[in-house]
């Protein structure tokens, strides 16, 4: 039932003659994918530094909670550019993106992620004054940050391969494939 | 061996055999590229809106370029490695690439900008160089490193 509304949903985006037309310029949807892409610098970028420092890896002579801090607007607005990209690329593709596995499991990182950034975030604040200036933050802290540079990079992998047919609709697949793709009988492209 | 023997070899080798036959491999290389594209530019950036007074301000521009460079060089190695496994698989039509050439020349003027430049600049006490060089230091650098990533986008476009 879900599965039909996203699709009902998904091939009425596709009829609008801005979706088709942003499929079809080769600039416009290029300089899109490549603005989502290259931002990785700037939103993963700053991320990774704050988590390699949450790790004790990197920076271990500046307060941790100065780089998370100081970083936090350029990450923030390379998250925004990710955002509005990637709204802009799946508004170029919605059929085939609906149903796409690695892009279900896409958006279930990201949820994932963000709820972990928010508990990693509540906790830094809590006890920023026993820590804040130790080489290597306590133990909890550093699990948050190795499982934030995991699921960031299951993240990149899910996103790449979107661009991948492997599990696409319509082919001779599993259920179980064909369930978590969200295929519908009769409706793949 | 000329560029274009080494390239018909590379495609015929062990790595290029592998590359093109595991889809998930070659797809696995592509996000160990990526991530490591996404932390060399993290480290690019952190110092280069450090010098340009942009980010981290409260934060002394040499402990900033230090720390980054220590990230750069091994976000740069595993660029590097998983780069070579990924033309592996697509040699021949990387030759035949304008892009694929493009990112080559600008990578090769990045590490060089880096580690003639730079580095040896940043590695002095920042207060004795003069600001507006510390600017086009950072200025250089970002566009260089926009260069090769933006030219290494394209090689899949065309």
């Amino acid at each position: 039932m879900l599965n039909e509304l996203l699709l009902t949903f998904a091939q009425w985006l596709g009829a609008q003659q801005w979706s088709v037309g942003l499929h079809e310029s080769f600039y416009m949807y290029n300089w899109i994918e490549t603005t989502h892409v290259l931002t990785l610098t700037v939103f993963l970028g700053m991320l990774f530094v704050i988590d390699l420092r949450m790790l004790g890896l990197a920076f271990t002579n500046v307060p941790a909670s100065k780089i998370a801090e100081r970083l936090d607007l350029p990450m923030m607005i390379g998250f925004a550019v990710m955002i509005v990209t990637g709204l802009l690329l799946f508004y170029a593709i919605p059929v085939r993106t609906t149903q796409s596995v690695w892009f279900r499991l896409k958006v279930i990182l990201l949820v994932a992620a963000g709820i972990n950034a928010w508990i990693f975030r509540n906790r830094m604040k809590k006890a920023k004054p026993t820590w804040d200036l130790d080489a290597v933050p306590p133990k909890n802290v550093r699990v948050g940050a190795g499982l934030s540079l995991s699921l960031w990079i299951v993240i990149i992998f899910a996103g790449r391969a979107i661009a991948y047919d492997w599990f696409d609709c319509g082919q001779d697949q599993s259920a179980f494939i064909n369930w978590a793709a969200g295929c519908v009988a009769g409706a793949s492209e | 061996m000329d560029v274009m023997s080494f390239f018909t070899w590379l495609e015929g080798s062990m790595l290029g055999h592998i590359a093109k036959s595991y889809g998930g491999v070659y797809a696995a290389a592509q996000t160990v590229h990526l991530a490591s594209m996404a932390l060399l530019g993290g480290t690019v950036l952190v110092t280069d809106l450090r010098l340009l007074n942009v980010a981290l301000r409260d934060v002394p521009s040499n402990v900033v370029a230090d720390g980054a460079h220590k990230w750069f060089k091994v976000a740069l190695a595993i660029i590097l490695l998983s780069g070579i496994f990924m033309v592996a698989g697509v040699a021949m039509k990387a030759y035949y690439n304008d892009f694929y050439w493009a990112k080559m020349a600008a990578l090769a003027t990045g590490i060089l900008f880096v580690f003639a430049v730079k580095r040896p600049l940043l590695k002095k006490d920042h207060s004795r160089i003069p600001g507006w060089l510390l600017k086009l230091v950072a200025i250089a650098s970002i566009t260089v490193w926009f260069t090769v990533a933006a030219c290494g986008r394209w090689i899949g476009f065309s």
